[in-house]
């Protein structure tokens, strides 16, 4: 049965539950009677709020008492206290970012919100609407606020991505910073700045202090090149192609698409290729011929060219074999796919004239045909901080297209359907901390190849397989190499 | 009452917030979910759960001065206060009736199933667990009784994420029961077997 099935299956289930009618009998399955058990209790379940509502409660009560029997010791809380054009709104949209609850909401005569107090995982937020008669003016009124509130939460880029999708804008998108946090910076709708935080990692002050002089260092010698982590030329994913017959791979991507040759070495004592390099328009390629160690692992790419038509004959003459032939595609684009002697899969498109749509697209974009996109995008994520940019997902919840951004490149995605079933991939990507990023992917789900180590090029790399069989090649540039011709 | 878990510090706990009452909110932290459990349980509406459950600890921040340790878990003096505001509920309600009540009131017995309230109120604390989506997809549908159809359209999803949302976080809580369960019987025999080796 599929995911699709069972969560209709579980809804009917929950709904008769609710209704009162208790589990369909008819299921007659251990595990959907498992189910209806956990839905019958979560009927009881308390509201969001009332626990919040009824502590808050609690404490006030908690303090009156206090305060009666003797000068207590009055613990210091500083509050931010909100002026908003719009307070209403605001609530509203803090509980759809932040899910906030709300605590307290007194409304003046004429309508405005006088004072409200809102909680977010138990931080305590004071808002009112604006009242510029008596000097209490909202950032909208000012023209800004110097002052940015920082939020601590477990889960920095799914807080920032909701608070986004509620209408917030980015000021900072969200990084690893050298103080330990992974955070970044949203300005709400109302005119307030947001520092949104996870920690990650807890760091002594000598320990952060070492790593702003560290920088500042590395600042002061100005070498550029030590200030990228990405080999030159390179961008943050490079599609590896582990392929039976890399080279004549190669001559066929000189022949078809006007492909240069960067780099080429071969075996030892052979005439096949350990690694190479080309260069496609704007990108690179890498290539290695597959071995008893590195399993052939063909790739599914995007070719984005000025001439799909020009293109697409030449590569049938080059030997490739057609998939599909040149079409006007209903995304604003002229697209055909080839299959090379390797088994890699070419969507090669020309995009229509002032389709902006594929603007992101280089001239070679890695696609991904997963059975189940979403799963595929929160492992990216967890691993490697990838951003979701758009997602086409039909009523049924079959994403037919989504592209994610990681570092400075695009990987699109499409979830496997008819001919174009998953082709696990071989990726080279390069990070601010491949031990980081290793041990990132290992957390989230990724099995190790080899683990994290110096390379003799020049990089500092280790290889994982993601729990969809595609491998990646984890790297950060320490130093430029001279290659030995 | 050996299934009512207990903080090994409960009794610091309690010593402290006799002493001082603005630490009781760690005890009400520790016991909202088994309390609200237990409550709503024995009554039908959401409005008198919650009711009853402000009304229980309201009354036990007043008189834990009172409350003397004896080795028995907190919680089981929070469900006496439950039982006894329940029954005056009922009583009050018969009385406000002028009848006598035609079916008997549910079973307020404290000690009826504490088991079932700690199961029911990790359930609860598990949900608070769950990833932030999921987590408000099920309050909205349990507690807020939504359809999904509301769900979705106040979240900005289509029905079909709504429903997978809801597969998720149910599958998630029960491999969660599942685990607690497995570790439970798999304890037992390990326990016997080394019986023997000594």
């Amino acid at each position: 049965m599929t995911n699709q099935n069972l969560s209709e299956q579980l809804d009917l289930m929950v709904d008769a539950v609710l209704a009162g009618r208790g589990a369909a009998s008819r299921l007659g399955d251990k595990k959907l009677a498992e189910f209806a058990t956990i839905a019958s209790d979560l009927r009881d379940l308390p509201r969001a709020d009332f626990k919040a509502r009824l502590r808050a409660d609690l404490e006030r009560r908690t303090a009156m008492a206090t305060s009666a029997k003797a000068a207590p010791e009055v613990r210091a809380t500083a509050t931010p206290y909100l002026s908003v054009r719009g307070a209403s709104a605001a609530i509203e949209f803090y509980k759809r970012a932040f899910g906030a609850t709300e605590i307290t909401r007194l409304v003046q005569p004429d309508g405005r919100i006088g004072h409200a107090e809102i909680d977010i995982s138990g931080a305590r937020i004071m808002l009112a609407d604006e009242f510029p008669e008596i000097g209490f003016k909202s950032p909208e009124s000012l023209g800004g606020s110097p002052v940015n509130i920082h939020l601590d939460v477990s889960d920095v880029d799914a807080v920032a991505r909701r608070a986004v999708a509620a209408g917030a804008t980015v000021v900072r998108p969200v990084q690893d910073q050298f103080y330990g946090d992974r955070s970044g910076q949203i300005r709400d709708p109302f005119g307030y700045a947001w520092t949104i935080s996870t920690r990650k990692e807890t760091l002594t002050t000598e320990e952060m202090q070492r790593r702003i002089d560290a920088m500042a260092q590395k600042e002061s010698e100005g070498a550029p090149e030590s200030r990228t982590f990405i080999r030159e030329g390179f961008h943050s994913v490079t599609p590896y192609l582990i392929v039976p017959g890399a080279a004549q791979l190669i001559d066929f991507m000189k022949t078809a698409y006007g492909a240069e040759e960067r780099f080429r070495v071969n075996l030892p004592g052979k005439e096949t290729i350990m690694h190479a390099e080309v260069k496609i328009g704007d990108s690179i390629l890498e290539l290695a011929e597959a071995t008893a160690q590195f399993s052939a692992t063909p790739a599914s790419l995007v070719l984005r060219v000025s001439d799909v038509d020009t293109i697409y004959n030449r590569a049938i003459e080059a030997g490739a074999t057609p998939l599909h032939p040149v079409a006007d595609m209903d995304y604003g684009a002229r697209g055909a796919s080839v299959k090379d002697d390797s088994g890699n899969s070419w969507h090669i498109f020309t995009p229509n004239p002032g389709n902006t749509l594929f603007e992101s697209f280089r001239s070679v974009t890695p696609q991904l045909n997963p059975l189940r996109a979403p799963v595929v995008i929160e492992f990216l994520r967890k691993a490697f901080g990838a951003e979701e940019l758009d997602r086409a997902q039909s009523p049924d919840g079959v994403v037919h297209h989504a592209r994610v951004r990681i570092g400075d490149s695009i990987i699109g995605m499409g979830e496997a359907h008819g001919p174009y079933q998953p082709m696990p991939c071989t990726l080279h990507l390069y990070v601010p901390d491949a031990d980081a990023a290793y041990e990132r992917a290992l957390a989230a789900g990724a099995k190790s190849i080899q683990p994290v180590a110096d390379q003799p090029y020049g990089d500092r790399s280790g290889g994982v397989t993601d729990p969809f069989g595609n491998r990646w090649f984890l790297a950060t540039h320490l130093r430029d190499v001279a290659i030995p011709e | 009452m050996k299934a009512v878990k207990q903080r090994p510090d409960e009794r610091l706990l309690i010593e402290a917030a006799q002493k001082d009452p603005a630490r009781f909110a760690e005890l009400y932290d520790d016991n909202f979910e088994r309390v609200y459990a237990f409550v709503a349980r024995r009554v039908y509406v959401r409005a008198d759960a919650e009711d009853l459950t402000a009304e229980v600890f309201h009354q036990a921040l007043a008189k834990l001065g009172q409350f003397e340790w004896r080795g028995v878990p907190f919680v089981a003096w929070l469900y006496r206060i439950a039982s006894n505001a329940i029954a005056d509920r009922w009583k009050r309600a018969a009385r406000e009736q002028g009848t006598q009540l035609v079916d008997d009131p549910p079973d307020i017995s404290g000690g009826a199933n504490p088991e079932e309230s700690e199961r029911r109120a990790r359930m609860f604390r598990q949900v608070a667990e769950l990833p932030d989506d999921q987590r408000r997809v099920i309050e909205m549908r349990f507690a807020e009784e939504k359809s999904i159809r509301e769900i979705a359209r106040d979240l900005h999803r289509t029905n079909g994420a709504i429903k997978q949302l809801q597969f998720r976080a149910l599958t998630s809580l029960r491999a969660q029961l599942k685990t607690k369960a497995n570790k439970k019987a798999s304890e037992k025999p390990s326990r016997k077997s080394g019986g023997r080796n000594d």
